[in-house]
């Protein structure tokens, strides 16, 4: 499978062994199901949203959300003040969903139809979509707690004792974008993009229109998470689903994918994501500040980019060396 | 994109041309806005202090926004300074709090920058590691240093001469923040059109394989312009000290953004090779007027993020828009 690599699998899986074998020898209480229920529930919404961020990187040509959080945002608002003025639960749903697609849509007409950088389009469209998600509050969270149970049973609720969102909606989605990415035409045509647009152009793939669908992955997927943010904390908040820029690249990263496109899967995506939220759920667990935690994330991720290049390197001089060696 | 790449490396052609077209366009957008602002506001905003404090405001953004014109130009990219900003403010609050003097903290306020500059800078050459993903870490890592060095401590110790030296004293009708961005700038314009190593900086970013062949030492030229967008942030960081003499964790927060808008708003663009500093300056005016206006229009402040999103999307979407019909010709 193309993007996937055993060793890399294996690898996130030791790192989350270890750094879960850290914080439960410091407080084994870590280990209890009810944290790592939490866990799970931190990891599903900037999960999620990493699974966005991974086919937009993989589409190649600078290609990059920062936009995400806000998305989150905006899409979460929507559904809450829908839900407030009464409208039934799944519309307002639909609603988030689809406003997320929208702005997903934006994001991708304006990087491919104006070929506008994609860092520039989505600093941009973040600007406005939070500015709209804070004029359309006034900067105040909506109250959801008593919106209908069964809305709220979308981040709060259980299923065979595991919670709701993992089962019915992280696991789904999972499965169907590594079907769509390593089993279909999509994800080949995706792949190749990434890799060489100009081969991908003359193999009759429209790029374009393939890196725009990319966008709208990403926007739907925020969507997604927000509205799940919504349900489980049981307000709307403006700000979305918190330092999902940073974690979300972070996440894509640490799974294996190129920054520079036609690198990277899904399934590294969501190891990685099990890295990250054990990182940060055992930080917070242990009453560390959220600003203590993305700084941990940022050192996470800049040393393994520098650890994997380093390698990279020094693995490349050894076979030029043996190259030579033979030649002799 | 190639086409226009090669002329770029004949400066004297492109600059009546292209360029040229771009900040006449700027120029006429930024009076546009400070008309329908006057009118709008009904003459409030000629107010001197307002004129004052939006010339401070702008000062304040100009002065990074000179270096990252360079690091953009370049072909680099750094989203980190609005942490390093408030990183630079907390250790220099710290000077000031255990009482040194002025003329011995201005000088560690720039040091500490280019030091904070040089980190990026070795990360992102040294490491290899790409600058949007090297600057977003160490965005986090840098506000996290911040919290290490205060706590949830304010530094409130800033010594009023800052305020007195950088604001209140006017050379002419401009403040002093204003005569140093402004002199600042137009040094490195200066430099950057006619010092060689400015020419590098556009070879680097035209084509870093081309430059490197013709002798040009790469990764010197791009290890600089990250130290030198680092002293000018902790410049940035000393005089908005004068402006509001407060740090606290959130110091500088949301900083980098206003300033990577404006360079983009300004035409630099961020494949490298292509920019001017005149442009970065017209950009910085637009951005500080439009969020000026929006206090004064005693609109809901956050429609500034939206009014300054739609600008750059419309500014580089028609730039990109024009030049994708010249080249539909060849």
């Amino acid at each position: 499978m193309t993007g996937l690599r055993i060793g890399r699998l294996v690898l996130l899986g030791v790192v989350a062994l270890l750094v879960l074998g850290g914080f439960a020898a410091g407080d084994v209480t870590v280990l209890s199901g009810s944290n790592l229920s939490s866990m799970a529930v931190f990891a599903v919404e900037v999960g999620i949203i990493a699974f966005g961020q991974t086919f937009v990187i993989c589409g190649g040509d600078g290609g990059i959300d920062l936009s995400v959080g806000a998305i989150s945002g905006l899409a979460e608002v929507l559904t809450g003040m829908l839900i407030r003025s009464g409208s039934p639960w799944p519309l307002a749903v639909l609603a988030g969903v689809a406003g997320g697609a929208v702005m997903g849509l934006i994001n991708g007409m304006a990087a491919t139809l104006l070929r506008i950088p994609a860092i520039i389009v989505t600093l941009a469209t973040m600007f406005m979509f939070s500015g709209l998600a804070l004029v359309a509050t006034t900067g105040i969270n909506i109250d959801l707690t008593s919106a209908p149970p069964a809305f709220l049973a979308i981040g709060q609720g259980k299923l065979l004792g595991l919670p709701f969102q993992l089962v019915c909606l992280y696991l789904p989605i999972l499965v169907l974008l590594a079907l769509l990415q390593h089993r279909g035409v999509f994800g080949r045509a995706l792949y190749l993009t990434g890799t060489n647009a100009l081969a991908a152009r003359l193999a009759g793939i429209s790029v374009g229109r393939l890196r725009a669908t990319t966008y709208v992955i990403a926007g739907t997927l925020a969507g997604i998470a927000g509205i799940i943010g919504a349900a489980r904390l049981g307000t709307a908040t403006p700000e979305g689903t918190d330092q999902a820029n940073l974690i979300s690249i972070a996440i894509v990263v640490l799974g294996g994918a190129s920054i520079f496109g036609g690198d990277g899967s899904v399934l590294g995506t969501a190891l990685a994501t099990v890295v990250i939220a054990i990182a940060d759920y055992g930080l917070s667990y242990n009453d560390y500040n959220p600003i203590f935690q993305a700084g941990v994330i940022g050192v996470i991720l800049v040393i393994v980019v520098l650890a994997e290049n380093v390698l990279r390197h020094r693995l490349e001089r050894r076979a030029a060396a043996k190259m030579e060696e033979g030649t002799v | 994109m190639s086409v226009h790449a090669g002329m770029e490396a004949a400066p004297a052609r492109n600059w009546p041309g292209l360029a040229a077209g771009r900040e006449v366009a700027l120029l006429v957008a930024l009076v546009a806005v400070a008309l329908a602002v006057s009118i709008v506001s009904r003459g409030t905003f000629w107010n001197p202090v307002n004129i004052r404090s939006l010339m401070v405001t702008s000062a304040i953004t100009a002065i990074p926004a000179t270096g990252m014109t360079i690091v953009i130009l370049t072909g680099g990219i750094d989203v980190s300074i609005g942490s390093m900003l408030g990183l630079v403010a907390a250790i220099g609050g710290l000077a000031f709090e255990a009482g040194w003097p002025l003329p011995l903290v201005a000088p560690l306020f720039c040091a500490t920058g280019g030091l904070l500059g040089l980190v990026n800078a070795l990360v992102i050459l040294r490491g290899g590691v790409p600058p949007v993903v090297a600057t977003l870490g160490t965005l986090s890592i840098f506000r996290m240093c911040v919290f290490l060095v205060l706590g949830s401590n304010w530094i409130t110790a800033i010594p009023p001469g800052l305020t007195t030296i950088f604001i209140a004293t006017r050379i002419g009708p401009l403040p002093m923040v204003s005569v140093i961005a402004l002199l600042l700038m137009a040094g490195a314009a200066v430099i950057l059109r006619a010092h060689r190593g400015g020419r590098h900086v556009y070879a680097v970013g035209n084509n870093e394989e081309a430059a490197r062949l013709s002798g040009i030492p790469v990764r010197r030229i791009r290890l600089v312009s990250y130290v030198l967008l680092g002293v000018c942030t902790g410049a940035a960081a000393l005089v908005q000290l004068g402006q509001s003499p407060l740090v606290q964790t959130s110091t500088g927060t949301g900083f980098e953004l206003s300033v990577i808008a404006a360079v983009v708003l300004g035409g630099t663009e961020l494949a490298g090779g292509r920019g001017t500093l005149l442009g970065t300056l017209l950009g910085t005016l637009i951005v500080s007027l439009v969020t000026d206006a929006i206090v004064l229009m005693h609109i809901q402040p956050f429609w500034g993020g939206v009014v300054l999103g739609l600008i750059i999307l419309a500014s580089v979407g028609a730039g990109h828009l024009g030049q994708m019909r010249r080249q539909e010709v060849i």
